[in-house]
């Protein structure tokens, strides 16, 4: 009979070792996936940071918490007749003012930290990465379709699809308007999300700390394309940055609000492929978004008849 | 009205030849529910049960009855979100990495981008609204009236007319597998992707429709459930005697009362959208996508809570029962409940804390959704002090209910993660929040197992097989484990949601680990359906008694098991909380009736069938826009009711000696004399008369 129990339990356990083994795949390129552990910029660094401090403070109260409960499970449990039993007992202020005093003082620490947290990374907070660097500032407009990035420097009037490059160090303001439906502008090492909408303005601020090629997608869902919205981000370094300007600025491709509608049509990028366009005019973001307002939708195709 | 892509007809409206798929897997899965169907109906007629079902299950207005259908067609959709699910993994697990295959027809994995999403749509909209949502409901309806010592609910045709309406909902659902398609844009249903020019096809519209029709049914439910607490509660039972899950049941549903209707405005104004070429939510001419995404929220944050206090109350019952003590702290459990039914109206923006409303704001809701964690908190704290000096025992409910608990502490840990905008905005939109929220719907998942196996032997009878409940346990157990932990580890290596394809072939252990859960949920499924046909097959070598458990603490455990119709011979006093351990203690667990009085009882009808059916030829038309279905189905149901309003005749009675004849067999069936037969008669003892409309 005890034996019985002892391979059931054996058995039961056995069932959860699948996932133990996953904690042997510690090998160096497994946990450079980890990206939200390995921060290139201070964004992206203070949403580590207080995902440390929530998680800390949590395991503090649920660890003891899961302890004590099972403790009672095992300790009460009816074939242990050492075992105190107390069946009317329900009630106890002084129980009471605990189990409120620790969830009260728990929300508010961690209160506390939201509101520090938020203002440490929202774009909307206009003190946010003000004078964080010496470089200028660089302005970047970008633009979602169905299913494809554009990035639009104003002020250098070149424009690339599916590809960022930013320079190191370097505060970035982007300010994010979709043609079609909702998109969010995410590059996981570097900032959080913000949502990307037709017809309006969003904005986000980051800064890169290295030299590298990062991921950027839209995380979220826009349709049948979006599996395939990713962009390559490179951060390089100043110079760097100045000539690659330079040298888009004379590329064959050209991109106005005509050639931005051909653009726009549902396209799904499988290829990953990117283009980099010259002689854009520093307003074409501004007139997407206006043409949004008045009603330019770029209509997904019906599937065919027959389609799932 | 608006100008839709594809072919209309006056007669047909959108339907057309093109509409049936064309796809291996939906022919597959068509042939496999026509077989099940044909099957069904072959049976029931080879039986001769067509009177018996249309008596006894398909006009009858009994609570109990209304309850067990609600759960079996809640069951039944659970299936089908479980299918959606496995076709979901396994597509994420073929198609990951550049260089993974493609099959029939996909660039990767085997389905198509546009068939994935309506997948992964059906999942969401089927599990929250068809599966856990009806099976709540079922079990509420069931336990709350006899929690409270009533006969019946207060409103029982419109308890009837809320299952039909579900039941209308979910064909929906399920005919838009072989008629035209689902949405593609979640269950959530984001504008402006709903809006016409990004979803042109039928889709949406099945979606916008069954959800609408279904949230009628919830509504009035709510309406039954608050009014039956509110002013059929026996003599003596008084607030402070109110058992736990009445509680909760009267929190959720003010609740759902309240949030429902905003849920009908969200999606009406779409419908406004989509059909009369109006512009609330798109993204030009003055439409504000941002309000729908506020108006569902406002509704859908509220909603989670309407799924989870039930849930706590179930776990509230069935602790106390196996630990043979009474719940720690009654009075702060039931202001618990309340605190996060009130709070739970003031934290929707946490759901699109990214959409920049800038960082007062966010703070605002993140502090609001921080402060919900307080009394939840509180309820895990004196449910282990419940256990404390208690005596537990180990029951499959009891199983059920601490996997719940535990459930709870990482869904807890992880929400309030997600509360700060901070780490928000890093794990948004990836499936690190899918796994907070499945977590989350798992501590509901346990809750409904546990209440389904702790209730089971009051409603029939018989208790389920215990080992075989056990198995299913640990499996289900298992696959959670198994899913889920991976699923938040790849969500911090950037893994978003609602991918067909995945880019990043490091994911790869995560997706196999994840798919071998999903085997181990389909072995807890064959567990499942074994523990249902052995325990059926066995039912008459082990019937209960009364109280089935042995320690039975409130009023439901005083009626015969199964419960006879009229559910109470004799309307029972409350003396006490916990009343059953109160009478045990006096002695008076077993009371003899001198004099059974004549019990007055509604009378069966079609009418809410009727509607539910007028109902789904409205719904089919609004989808495919037919309109001269709408317009005279609509015309119809209007009628109906009508007409219905003017029946008088809506009671019978039952004579007491009936009742003593009725009594009497159930207690000598409890003594362990053999039972026959199907249910019948309030899932117990025989009802003599016939129906009306």
């Amino acid at each position: 009979m005890i034996r019985n129990r002892i391979g059931l339990r054996a058995r039961r356990a056995a069932l959860l070792l699948p996932v133990m083994l996953l904690t042997g795949c510690s090998s160096h390129k497994l946990a450079n996936q980890f990206v939200l552990f390995r921060p290139s910029g201070p964004l992206s660094g203070a949403d580590l940071h207080f995902t440390i401090l929530d998680v800390g403070v949590m395991l503090g109260i649920i660890i003891p918490t899961a302890i004590i409960t099972i403790y009672f499970l095992l300790h009460y449990r009816k074939t242990n007749t050492t075992a105190a039993y107390d069946p009317h007992w329900s009630h106890s202020n002084v129980i009471e003012l605990i189990v409120w005093a620790i969830p009260l003082l728990t929300v508010m620490m961690l209160g506390y930290y939201s509101y520090k947290g938020t203002a440490a990374v929202d774009p909307y907070n206009p003190g946010l990465l003000k004078a964080a660097s010496k470089q200028p500032v660089l302005d970047v407009d970008v633009v979602t379709t169905d299913w494809q990035w554009l990035f639009i420097y104003p002020k250098q009037h070149i424009a690339t699809a599916n590809q960022l490059v930013i320079p190191v160090g370097t505060v970035v303001h982007f300010h994010m308007t979709s043609a079609t439906v909702v998109n969010d502008f995410y590059i996981p090492r570097l900032a959080g999300m913000i949502d990307i909408m037709p017809g309006m303005r969003t904005k986000q601020v980051l800064m890169a700390d290295k030299i590298g090629h990062y991921q950027g997608l839209s995380a979220n869902f826009s349709g049948a394309g979006f599996s395939w919205m990713r962009f390559k981000t490179e951060v390089v370094s100043a110079s760097q940055f100045n000539d690659w300007t330079k040298e888009v600025a004379r590329s064959p491709l050209h991109m106005n609000y005509a050639q931005f509608n051909v653009f726009a049509r549902p396209t799904k990028n499988v290829q990953g492929k990117t283009f980099e366009y010259s002689q854009v005019s520093d307003r074409l973001f501004h007139q997407v978004i206006k043409g949004v307002m008045m009603g330019r939708v770029y209509t997904t195709p019906l599937p065919p008849p027959g389609a799932a | 009205m608006v100008h839709v892509q594809g072919p209309w007809s006056p007669l047909l409206g959108r339907l057309s030849m093109g509409a049936i798929p064309d796809n291996p897997i939906i022919t597959g899965a068509f042939i496999f529910a026509a077989i099940f169907g044909v099957l069904a109906l072959a049976y029931v007629t080879y039986a001769r049960k067509w009177v018996y079902l249309w008596r006894e299950w398909l006009t009858t207005v009994d609570h109990k009855k209304i309850g067990v259908m609600y759960i079996l067609i809640g069951l039944v959709m659970l299936f089908r979100g479980f299918i959606d699910a496995l076709m979901m993994r396994t597509q994420q697990l073929l198609g990951d990495g550049l260089h993974s295959a493609g099959y029939l027809g996909a660039t990767h994995g085997y389905l198509v981008p546009y068939h994935f999403d309506q997948v992964y749509s059906a999942h969401g909209t089927i599990m929250i609204l068809f599966a856990a949502t009806p099976i709540l409901v079922g079990i509420m309806n069931i336990i709350v009236p006899l929690q409270i010592g009533a006969r019946d609910m207060a409103f029982p045709y419109l308890n009837a007319l809320g299952l039909w309406l579900t039941t209308v909902g979910a064909a929906l659902i399920m005919l838009s597998l072989f008629l035209g398609d689902f949405s593609h844009a979640g269950w959530i249903g984001l504008t402006p992707l709903t809006e016409l020019a990004y979803s042109p096809g039928v889709g949406t519209d099945y979606w916008m429709w069954s959800i609408q029709i279904a949230s009628v049914g919830t509504t009035l439910g709510a309406a039954n459930l608050i009014a039956t607490i509110i002013k059929m509660r026996a003599p003596g039972m008084t607030w402070s005697r109110l058992p736990i899950f009445t509680w909760t049941a009267l929190s959720t549903n003010i609740i759902a009362l309240t949030s429902f209707p905003v849920l009908a405005v969200a999606l009406g104004l779409l419908g406004a959208d989509r059909y009369f070429g109006t512009h609330f939510f798109t993204a030009g001419m003055g439409g504000n996508l941002m309000l729908y995404s506020n108006l569902f929220w406002i509704w859908g944050h509220p909603e989670v809570y309407f799924v989870i206090l039930p849930a706590f109350g179930m776990m509230s019952e069935i602790i106390p029962t196996f630990s043979e003590k009474a719940l720690f702290g009654y009075i702060t459990m039931v202001a618990a409940s309340f605190a996060i039914a009130g709070v739970s109206w003031a934290v929707w923006l946490h759901h699109f804390f990214t959409m920049g409303a800038g960082p007062d704001v966010n703070t605002f809701f993140s502090i609001a959704t921080m402060m919900v964690g307080i009394p939840t908190g509180v309820k895990v704290f004196n449910w282990a002090f419940t256990i404390y000096r208690g005596r537990s025992r180990f029951d499959t409910p009891m199983m059920w209910a601490l996997g719940a608990l535990f459930m709870l502490l990482l869904g807890g840990l992880t929400g309030m993660m997600l509360a700060m905008p901070p780490i928000n905005y890093s794990v948004h939109n990836s499936v690190f929040v899918v796994a907070h929220f499945h977590t989350m719907l798992m501590v509901v998942v346990y809750g409904i197992l546990g209440a389904v196996s702790y209730w089971f032997p009051k409603v029939f009878g018989f208790k389920l097989n215990e080992r075989l409940g056990k198995r299913f346990f640990w499996y289900f157990t298992a696959g959670t484990v198994l899913v889920f932990i991976p699923m938040y580890a790849s969500g911090f290596m950037g893994m978003t949601r609602r991918l067909d394809y995945l880019s990043n072939p490091h994911l790869f252990p995560f997706e196999v680990a994840e798919e071998l859960g999903i085997g181990l949920y389909l072995v807890s499924v064959y567990y499942f359906v074994a523990q249902l046909f052995v325990s059926v097959r066995d039912r008459n070598k082990y019937p209960v008694g009364a109280d089935a458990w042995g320690t039975g603490r409130t009023l439901e455990w005083i009626t015969p098991s199964p419960v006879p119709f009229y559910n109470f011979a004799v309307t029972p006093r409350t003396h006490a909380r916990d009343e059953l351990v109160w009478r045990r203690e006096q002695g008076l667990e077993h009371v003899s009736v001198k004099h059974y009085e004549d019990i007055l009882m509604p009378k069966n009808t079609a009418v809410p069938l009727i509607i539910g059916a007028l109902t789904l030829a409205l719904g089919f038309g609004l989808v495919w826009r037919i309109w001269w279905l709408t317009d005279l189905s609509f015309a119809a149901i209007i009628v109906t009711v009508i007409l219905r309003s003017f029946v008088k005749d809506t009671d019978y009675t039952v004579g007491g000696k009936e009742v003593a004849g009725i009594e009497k067999g159930l207690q000598a069936r409890m003594k362990g004399a053999q039972a026959s037969g199907l249910p019948s008669g309030g899932v117990g003892g025989l009802r003599p008369q016939e129906s009306n409309s």
